[in-house]
């Protein structure tokens, strides 16, 4: 992974847990807390870039030069700060990536109309979950396990290199199975930047500079990232 | 006489036939769900209609012999069958005897017959002046021929439709609550009627012709304080008027009051009666979900929904939230879900329960998955958990899932973050809101793609991913092209809706049915 720069406003419920995780992946975390218990907590926790602001005032957000990192997550823990700040980011750094916690369906909507490019809602995410262990049990079980890395099986995206032997291929005459995996989808840079999936119903050209999103086993996935760098097969 | 009464009772015992026939009756008699019941219960309500029918047709046109046999003789002879099935599976003589033999042998006590046989017949009898018991025995009656006066008791083989009706217990309940309000009204009623039926005969008897007995004093006082006052009757002299007038003025008043006691009665216990109505409907489903608490979390599992959910029920001990889960148009009863009460209303025996627990604490989500898997292990918990270090009390408390909101929520967003691309595919499948679903094909034993290859299932040609093979526990990914889809196999595919169901349906049925 590249060093990803993201700032993390607040150390709370949300806050500890993701930049954590994103830590040990390899992503330059910077963490903002106005809450001195909170900031105290994230320097012990070995982060190193802690900062300590009042995130209500603008001049103290502008100092931090928030608009070179990639991301700006708005995980603090009182919602109402968690808008306040998502609107005032906003307002301050227009070409940002915001994602925001919510809580709520009104909050869900505020944060949107404060501007965060991504919202997700605590309780939708959950509630969802039970929907579909409920409709879809084995399924939903296993791709869990397929997102969070937790078995032998996972996805992932690759990056279609020049020259590769997929260049000016069509995704239905390639065939994945035979190396282990399983194309999900693409994000075919010809169509624009969407992501599509195998199964829509489209023929695809895969072209160099495409990303294709594969399922399988952990090592096949890799040999088959290293294979298709290769001219031929 | 005792060794041969229990030898019998013995026999009884260890005869497994006995033991079906009784079983076979109790259950036709009792168990809602045997099947046989609805036929039982539909020919005694034929019996008990056509001999009333024929009661009423007879009054004024000859009716002929065969009817009037029929009448009499089959229709009273099958209640007297089903009177005597009654009573026999009541209790159970021949348990009881031998119960109480082994205890006396095992306590070195003599055994006693008279003793059981006592209590046994005492049981009997019990049941023999129950309401329902009476009912039946007077709708056996009117086979008496020499007393055509018994004819009339065929009126009470319709007392006998009372036993299929649930209302009327309910009713019965209701009164039952303000016992004690009738019953003061009740013996005032008395006290009026008799001192004024008594005053009227002594006073008018010799005056008035119309009044003879002391019957015709009393049945005048019903008739003008229920204010009916047929007017048969009425009295002459002046103190006879007074009387009237204030019988008169007492029975309005009575009236009004035991009106108004009957309908708060009934005001009272609306809402549990319609509660009542609802747990009864759900236990009639083979499955359906009680979902404990109405906050955030459950208004989110009703917007997730992408077919209507049909067999649930809200359940919040707070009547505010169950006021708003009923205006939002839900099922919805005030209940505390964490009482043992509450949920051993529902049948776990028969059908299918799903709990959701999703209050916002912990410790009552903790309580109602004790209380439900203390009532059946059947009950299926899933809960949602908001402290991450009560997770492992969930798990000794039975919960199947536990599900912490905060948990799946950072997870999401890490995985936001990480893989920003892979986040809008997983999102999109797990949401089922795009044209990536991922379901799973249940292969039963006799699907039609039982015993094929997976390289001879047209996936491709239907525009479907397949990824794999949940078989016995087991996932396997991606299996060979060689491989044989055998019975009870979970298949994992991923496509667009429409394909799904139209695979599905493909398949769907036994081996003959091919497209």
């Amino acid at each position: 992974m590249s060093k990803n720069k993201i700032a993390i406003f607040g150390y709370g419920n949300h806050g500890k847990f993701i930049a954590k995780g994103l830590a040990s992946d390899g992503f330059d975390v910077t963490i903002v807390e106005s809450n001195k218990a909170f900031y105290e907590d994230a320097q012990t926790n070995g982060f190193n870039n802690v900062l300590f602001a009042d995130v209500t005032k603008d001049s103290e957000l502008k100092k931090m030069n928030l608009a070179s990192f990639e991301q700006l997550v708005c995980v603090m823990d009182d919602e109402h700060l968690n808008v306040f700040l998502t609107l005032s980011l906003r307002s301050l750094f227009e070409d940002s990536y915001i994602l925001s916690i919510s809580d709520s369906l009104n909050v869900t909507k505020k944060l949107q109309m404060a501007g965060a490019n991504k919202v997700i809602d605590l309780y939708e995410v959950s509630a969802n979950k039970i929907y579909n262990l409920l409709d879809r049990p084995i399924a939903t079980k296993l791709l869990e396990e397929f997102v969070h890395n937790e078995g032998a099986i996972t996805f992932k995206e690759m990056l279609i290199p020049k020259h590769s032997f997929l260049d000016g291929m069509m995704a239905e005459d390639v065939d994945f199975s035979s190396y282990g995996i399983l194309l999900v989808g693409m994000i075919d840079e010809e169509l624009g930047h969407a992501f599509v999936f195998v199964t829509a119903g489209i023929s695809h050209k895969l072209d160099s500079g495409d990303t294709i999103v594969c399922l399988g086993g952990k090592e096949e996935l890799e040999a088959f990232e290293k294979l298709i760098a290769k001219k031929e097969m | 006489m005792k060794e041969l009464l229990l030898s019998l009772a013995l026999f009884l015992h260890r005869s497994p036939r006995y033991k079906f026939a009784k079983k076979f009756a109790k259950d036709l008699l009792f168990d809602a769900n045997n099947v046989y019941k609805r036929y039982f219960d539909l020919t005694i309500i034929f019996l008990v209609v056509s001999s009333v029918l024929i009661l009423i047709y007879e009054v004024k046109n000859p009716v002929p012999s065969w009817l009037d046999n029929y009448d009499i003789y089959v229709v009273s002879f099958i209640f007297a069958i089903e009177y005597l099935l009654r009573l026999w599976v009541h209790n159970d003589l021949s348990e009881m005897m031998i119960k109480e033999y082994n205890d006396s042998k095992f306590l070195n006590k003599e055994f006693s017959l008279y003793a059981v046989l006592k209590v046994g017949i005492i049981e009997k009898l019990k049941y023999m002046i129950s309401p329902s018991a009476i009912v039946d025995i007077l709708a056996i009656l009117p086979a008496y021929r020499p007393l055509r006066i018994l004819r009339v008791f065929i009126l009470f083989r319709v007392f006998k439709l009372l036993r299929y009706t649930k209302s009327i217990n309910q009713f019965v309940d209701v009164l039952v609550n303000k016992k004690f309000e009738l019953l003061t009204l009740l013996f005032l009623l008395l006290f009026i009627v008799l001192t004024s039926g008594i005053a009227i005969y002594i006073l008018e008897a010799d005056v008035n012709k119309n009044i003879d007995t002391l019957f015709d004093g009393i049945y005048w006082a019903i008739v003008t304080i229920s204010t009916v006052g047929y007017g048969d009757i009425s009295p002459v002299t002046d103190v006879g008027r007074a009387i009237s007038i204030l019988i008169i003025v007492s029975g309005i008043a009575m009236i009004s009051f035991v009106t108004s006691v009957i309908v708060s009665a009934f005001s009272e216990r609306l809402n549990e009666l319609k509660e009542y109505r609802i747990v009864e409907q759900m236990n009639k489903s083979k499955s359906f979900m009680i979902i404990c608490g109405y906050g955030q979390m459950t208004k989110m599992f009703f917007r997730q929904k992408r077919k209507p959910l049909d067999n649930y029920v809200i359940m919040d001990s707070n009547i505010a939230r169950v006021n708003a889960a009923k205006k939002d148009g839900y099922v919805a009863i005030h209940e505390d879900a964490s009482s043992h009460k509450t949920l051993s209303r529902f049948d776990a025996e028969y059908c299918d329960i799903t709990i959701l627990c999703l209050t916002s604490s912990d410790v009552e989500n903790i309580y109602i998955t004790l209380n439900a898997k203390s009532i059946s292990r059947n009950i299926k918990v899933i809960a949602r958990v908001n402290d991450p270090e009560t997770i492992d009390k969930f798990k000794y408390a039975g919960a199947d899932e536990v599900l912490l909101p905060n948990l799946v929520a950072n997870t999401m967003i890490y995985t936001a973050i990480r893989q920003p691309t892979m986040y809008k595919a997983i999102h999109a499948i797990l949401t089922g809101k795009s044209i990536a679903n991922i379901d799973e094909i249940h292969v039963h034993s006799t699907h039609a793609i039982v015993g094929k290859q997976i390289e001879n299932l047209d996936f491709s040609s239907n525009k479907l991913l397949f990824i794999g093979i949940q078989r016995r526990g087991k996932f396997m990914f991606n299996p060979p092209k060689t491989e044989v889809v055998q019975a009870y196999d979970v298949l994992l595919v991923m496509g667009r809706k429409i394909s799904l169901e139209y695979f599905k349906s493909l398949h769907e049925g036994d081996i003959h049915v091919k497209k």
